[in-house]
């Protein structure tokens, strides 16, 4: 299996007037040839701004990406010129922003916002993007495509636009495919339309998927490996299977706990992770996450936990996770 | 009963929208109307009057409004409607032809100075804010001396002090733009940053410049027509011009002054009522 997409050690900071939020810090993740991998954390949690550092879209200043490596097919992005990086961006990675209402230009036809990535990129005439742009309509599902690439953003759904963004993004062809959250701001009908509709496409065309979300029943059926970040790390990093089953961090235990579940009796409280996530601006000492952490040791205040392969390809970042068998129950 | 439902709404462009939305707007429609009627009376006079504008005949001097001169004639015997009409197409003009001038230097300069930003900016917004502190009439006075009086030149030195405010408000909507997610997804799709400035910042930020050009036409009018009272306005018809010379027999004859700054005040009072159903007719939020 060779690795598409390389993160390694990145680190994005966003200087602030209070001082240097820590947004990504050290974060090593990486996508072969058509794999889905999901990127999974609570708000804030630098899932977001580690996708963006990828495509370079962080705003600067304030933010940085102060060190690491994204090796895209063994070139490091980082170090590509602007004119280069344009070139990548849209024809070879392509992103989905999480909010279609805000997404898409308010006074371009949908037509032409989708034609546009490709007289950028493939150098199509005018007419043979727009009909490019029209067959990519029928394909993510819009009716009567002909008639509504005329249309106006304020006149499709959320949803609808969704499945814009989506076939806007596979325009090119991308090799890599980033869905930043994708179906947050749609209601859970459409919600599963949309993933499968991307899971589709990308099976068909052999694209690479990040998927980035807090929905952890989004991750079980569309990824095949899942990393956990907290505090702008990963905290554990394995197959979907492992992860959900045999959780190797509290964190990850937490954030499954806290999942409402159907086939459970009915509780009065939902449970949840307590307190709040960290300061990224003066995180705790240690493990960031041991003031929240229910089975921290002395030691988890002292020393950070470095990623550790505590089981056969099943990476955590805790020391409790070392002692065998962990004091967290398995999950079936 | 279920007959096959039509589906197909009819289909809108922005622009289509907003000149609905504008038509239903009383007050626009009356202010359009009058304009349009201005500017077709200032085209056809020549062929409808019968008086020349500098015909002069002393024997009907400072003549109340009658059949043969519906607004009267004035100290030299000039009928009045046919001067307010000549001062129309000043009037006109000098609303129009500014606001060219202030769109061709008021929207580049507030748009590089949003795309460029960091130094560039500072520079050209300081120049700007020193364009604004100075004086107007200052600059207008010393525009027409230096340049001369043609009244080309005027519309020149009223669009030199009117491009501020277009470059301010330029910028600034690009600024606010800036930070939308559709700028970023368009530049995730790889798109340049004049391509994004041209193609998605400029477009979106048009409809608050139309208003304000809109609510500039007047005012330019009205430097002109103060201009001109003082003047060192036009040497064609104005109604500033004829305001001043009523003004010298105001008690003789009140509506030689009436007659055309009623004019000016109608005039700017339509275009004011123009802007604000422009302003509510592209605000897509008051889309209904």
């Amino acid at each position: 299996m060779t690795a598409l997409l390389q993160v390694r050690n990145l680190s994005t900071y966003f200087h602030t007037q209070d001082g240097v939020v820590k947004a990504v810090d050290g974060v090593y993740y990486e996508v072969a040839k058509g794999e889905t991998i999901a990127l999974v954390g609570e708000s804030g949690c630098g899932k977001t701004v580690s996708a963006l550092s990828i495509l370079r879209l962080i705003p600067e200043p304030p933010g940085k990406i102060v060190s690491g490596e994204v090796l895209f097919e063994g070139t490091d992005l980082l170090k590509l010129s602007q004119e280069e990086m344009r070139k990548v961006r849209g024809a070879e990675i392509a992103m989905i922003f999480q909010e279609p209402m805000t997404s898409l230009n308010p006074v371009l036809t949908i037509g032409r916002q989708i034609s546009e990535a490709l007289e950028l990129h493939q150098q199509m005439t005018k007419q043979d993007a727009y009909k490019e742009a029209l067959r990519l309509l029928e394909l993510v599902g819009i009716p009567q495509a002909e008639r509504r690439a005329r249309d106006y953003p304020h006149q499709f759904s959320g949803g609808m636009r969704q499945r814009v963004m989506i076939a806007m993004a596979i325009s090119c062809r991308p090799k890599l495919l980033i869905a930043d959250e994708p179906t947050t701001a749609v209601d859970v009908t459409i919600q599963a339309q949309l993933l499968e509709l991307v899971r589709g496409i990308t099976r068909e065309l052999g694209t690479s998927l990040i998927l980035i979300t807090h929905n952890l029943g989004v991750v079980a059926r569309y990824a095949r490996r899942v990393y956990v970040m907290y505090a702008g790390r990963i905290v554990e990093h394995g197959t979907a299977q492992a992860v959900y089953h045999d959780p190797q961090h509290p964190y990850t235990v937490g954030l499954l706990s806290s999942v409402p579940r159907l086939d459970e009796p009915r509780k009065t409280h939902l449970s949840t992770i307590e307190g709040q996530p960290p300061d990224l601006i003066f995180p705790p000492s240690g493990c960031p996450f041991h003031p929240r952490c229910a089975y921290a040791i002395p030691k988890c205040s002292k020393d950070r936990p470095e990623l550790m392969e505590v089981e056969p390809a099943h990476y955590s970042a805790c020391w409790v996770a070392l002692q065998k068998p962990t004091p967290w129950k398995k999950i079936s | 009963m279920a007959v096959a439902v039509e589906t197909l709404r009819p289909h809108h462009t922005i622009w289509g929208d907003a000149l609905i939305r504008l038509r239903r707007n009383r007050l626009a429609v009356v202010g359009v109307t009058f304009i349009l009627l201005l500017a077709l009376g200032a085209m056809l006079v020549p062929y409808v009057s019968p008086y020349p504008w500098d015909r002069q005949n002393y024997n009907i001097i400072l003549q109340n409004p009658s059949w043969a001169h519906p607004f009267g004639t004035d100290n030299l015997g000039r009928d009045v409607i046919t001067r307010l009409l000549y001062g129309a197409r000043t009037s006109l003009q000098v609303g129009i032809f500014t606001q060219i001038i202030v769109v061709l230097v008021g929207i580049p300069i507030g748009a590089i100075a949003a795309a460029a930003g960091g130094r560039m900016d500072n520079i050209i917004m300081r120049f700007v804010d020193v364009m604004y502190a100075f004086p107007d009439l200052l600059l207008i006075i010393l525009v027409r001396a230096i340049l001369g009086p043609s009244i080309y030149m005027l519309f020149l030195a009223i669009g030199l002090v009117a491009w501020v405010n277009v470059a301010r408000l330029v910028r600034g909507q690009i600024l606010s733009l800036k930070q939308r997610d559709f700028i970023t997804a368009a530049r995730a799709m790889g798109a340049s940053g004049p391509y994004i400035t041209l193609r998605h910042l400029l477009p979106n930020s048009i409809g608050p410049v139309i208003v304000v050009l809109t609510f500039n036409v007047p005012r330019a009018i009205f430097a002109e027509a103060a201009l001109s009272y003082i003047g060192i306005g036009a040497n064609t018809p104005s109604w500033g011009t004829m305001i001043r010379d009523g003004y010298e027999v105001i008690f003789a004859a009140p509506h030689l002054v009436a007659f055309p700054a009623l004019a000016v005040g109608i005039l700017m009072l339509s275009f004011t009522f123009l802007g604000d159903g422009l302003r509510d007719a592209l605000d897509p939020r008051l889309r209904r």
